[in-house]
């Protein structure tokens, strides 16, 4: 096994809302080794996107440890790099500044940081589009470029939040693939969270399944397929077996969830 | 259909002069009251030939640009601290929300109780015209900057010290944009004011000693001329907006 880079052991996050405190996240444990590809799956409201703010540094104070490299994440670190459900590109930057904004505050120089933005627009295929504003380009181009931004610190880490929960059907599936291309050329871990199973099994090395109300771990699960791969994989009996696992797992779990709110 | 829209739009102007020509001529009013667009372009030509009428100009464009100036840069500076500092807004939020409904052409006793007929108080009124619009849509402005992109920023290594210039003042700015156009209808409104308080020059001035001496030719060539300025201000500054704004 190679060596661990992510490390959250015994996290749990409490939120005060005016209904009293509610625990989004409970006692919830897991590491992450230095390559691999982790998706978090759960219903909405499980918390998933709770764990990788804090893994990202975003969500602060919490109980527990969560580490990055052995170092503890209290703060946003140029290590660890973030991809939004939204694009939140800078609407006032060209595709090619958006992408070289981190290397210029990371202190690069003019030159450098734009050799390092054109190097991603040549890899996520929009070299017409580098003096483009965000607002022109559909949204599945303006998820291409978050993803480059996020790449152009070099981080050890890429973390991503339902980055194509906002995209249509078809351009979902086509950015699933280009993700899975992209990451045969990265050198990056990656964790990744959706509601999506499909999604989940197709791009992951591990699934971790998280039940709501409060927030934790149910399974923790290998997906032992060939890569490289595509969206073809999806018809692969190996595929179908897997999900119908999770599949059952959720399903034996509502119900566990929906036998225990009626009976309280 | 849009071709007549087109030809009507371009008599519209033309349509209302002459109107106007006929009725002041026609005896159903008093032509010394209201006199007719003929007299009016005679009684122009007579205020610029004497050379009054560009020393005038510049008096109240010296006003109203130095005001603008003074006014947008305090409220620009102001909106952005209490839009970001928590505790500078407690500060100063209440009272910028007390001073703010007053009609800023009320102050105009106390101004000249406190600076006389100087130039002092005409531009103390139009900067504070100018500067409660502008310190409230810069104030908004910041508040209302996309929490995601500061997030995005922040995850980019961008350090808190520079989050204002990289993030904050460029989200705001469509706000601050819009507080300034507003603010140079303000800064007219307070010019006015301001002159027929008393000066000794300016467009607004003139047209206060013309009624006096009922050259009503001159009034209302000096109302054409006061519209004139203030248009040719807005719609700079909306060909300014759109070059400032230009992710939009």
């Amino acid at each position: 096994m190679a060596r661990t880079i992510i490390s959250v052991a015994d996290l749990s996050i409490v939120f005060d809302t005016p209904q009293g405190q509610v625990i989004a996240v409970d006692r919830v444990t897991f590491s992450v080794a230095h390559g691999e590809f982790v998706c978090i799956v759960g219903p909405s409201g499980c918390g998933k996107s709770t764990v990788l703010n804090t893994i990202a540094g975003l969500e602060t104070p919490y109980s527990g440890a969560v580490t990055v490299d052995g170092r503890p994440m209290q703060r946003p670190r140029p290590d660890v790099g973030m991809v939004f459900q939204q694009p939140h590109l800078f609407p006032w930057k060209s595709v090619r500044k958006n992408i070289a904004h981190g290397p210029r505050m990371l202190g690069k120089s003019r030159s450098e940081a734009r050799a390092i933005a054109d190097g991603l627009i040549e890899m996520i295929g929009l070299n017409r589009f580098a003096d483009a504003y965000p607002h022109t380009l559909s949204g599945g181009m303006q998820q291409r470029v978050a993803i480059a931004r996020a790449l152009a610190n070099q981080p050890r880490v890429l973390l991503m939040d339902e980055p194509f929960g906002a995209l249509d059907a078809q351009t979902r599936s086509v950015m699933q693939d280009s993700l899975l291309e992209l990451r045969e050329r990265i050198d990056a871990t990656v964790v990744f969270v959706t509601h999506d199973i499909d999604e989940a099994i197709l791009l992951a090395d591990r699934v971790l399944i998280m039940s709501a109300g409060p927030g934790r771990i149910l399974r923790d699960l290998g997906v032992d397929l060939p890569r490289p791969r595509s969206n073809a994989i999806m018809l692969d009996p190996a595929y179908l077996a897997l999900k119908k696992d999770c599949l059952d797992l959720i399903r034996s779990e509502g119900r566990r969830a929906f036998d225990q709110s009626s009976a309280g | 259909m849009k071709r007549i829209n087109i030809l009507v739009g371009a008599l519209s102007i033309p349509l209302f002069v002459v109107a106007w020509e006929v009725i002041a001529r026609s005896g159903i009013v008093n032509a010394v009251l209201f006199p007719p667009p003929s007299v009016v372009a005679v009684a122009l030509v007579e205020w610029v030939r004497s050379g009054q009428f560009f020393l005038d100009l510049g008096a109240s464009l010296y006003r109203v640009v130095t005001g603008f100036v003074v006014g947008a840069a305090l409220g620009i500076a102001l909106g952005v601290l209490t839009g970001q500092f928590a505790l500078v807004s407690s500060l100063l939020s209440p009272l910028f929300h007390i001073l703010r409904p007053i009609p800023p052409i009320a102050f105009v006793p106390i101004v000249i109780l406190w600076f006389g007929l100087s130039e002092t108080g005409k531009l103390f009124l139009v900067v504070w015209g100018v500067f409660f619009t502008v310190w409230l849509s810069t104030h908004i402005g910041v508040q209302k900057v996309d929490r995601g992109l500061i997030r995005a920023a922040l995850m980019l290594g961008t350090p808190r010290r520079q989050m204002l210039q990289e993030i904050v003042l460029l989200g705001a700015l469509p706000y601050i944009v819009v507080g300034l156009r507003t603010a140079i209808s303000i800064s007219f409104y307070t010019l006015v004011a301001a002159e027929l308080a008393g000066a000794f020059a300016g467009i607004v001035y003139r047209i206060e000693i013309a009624q006096q001496n009922l050259q009503t030719g001159q009034v209302m060539g000096g109302l054409a001329a006061l519209g004139l300025m203030s248009f040719i201000a807005d719609r700079l500054f909306a060909a300014v907006a759109e070059r400032t704004v230009w992710w939009r």
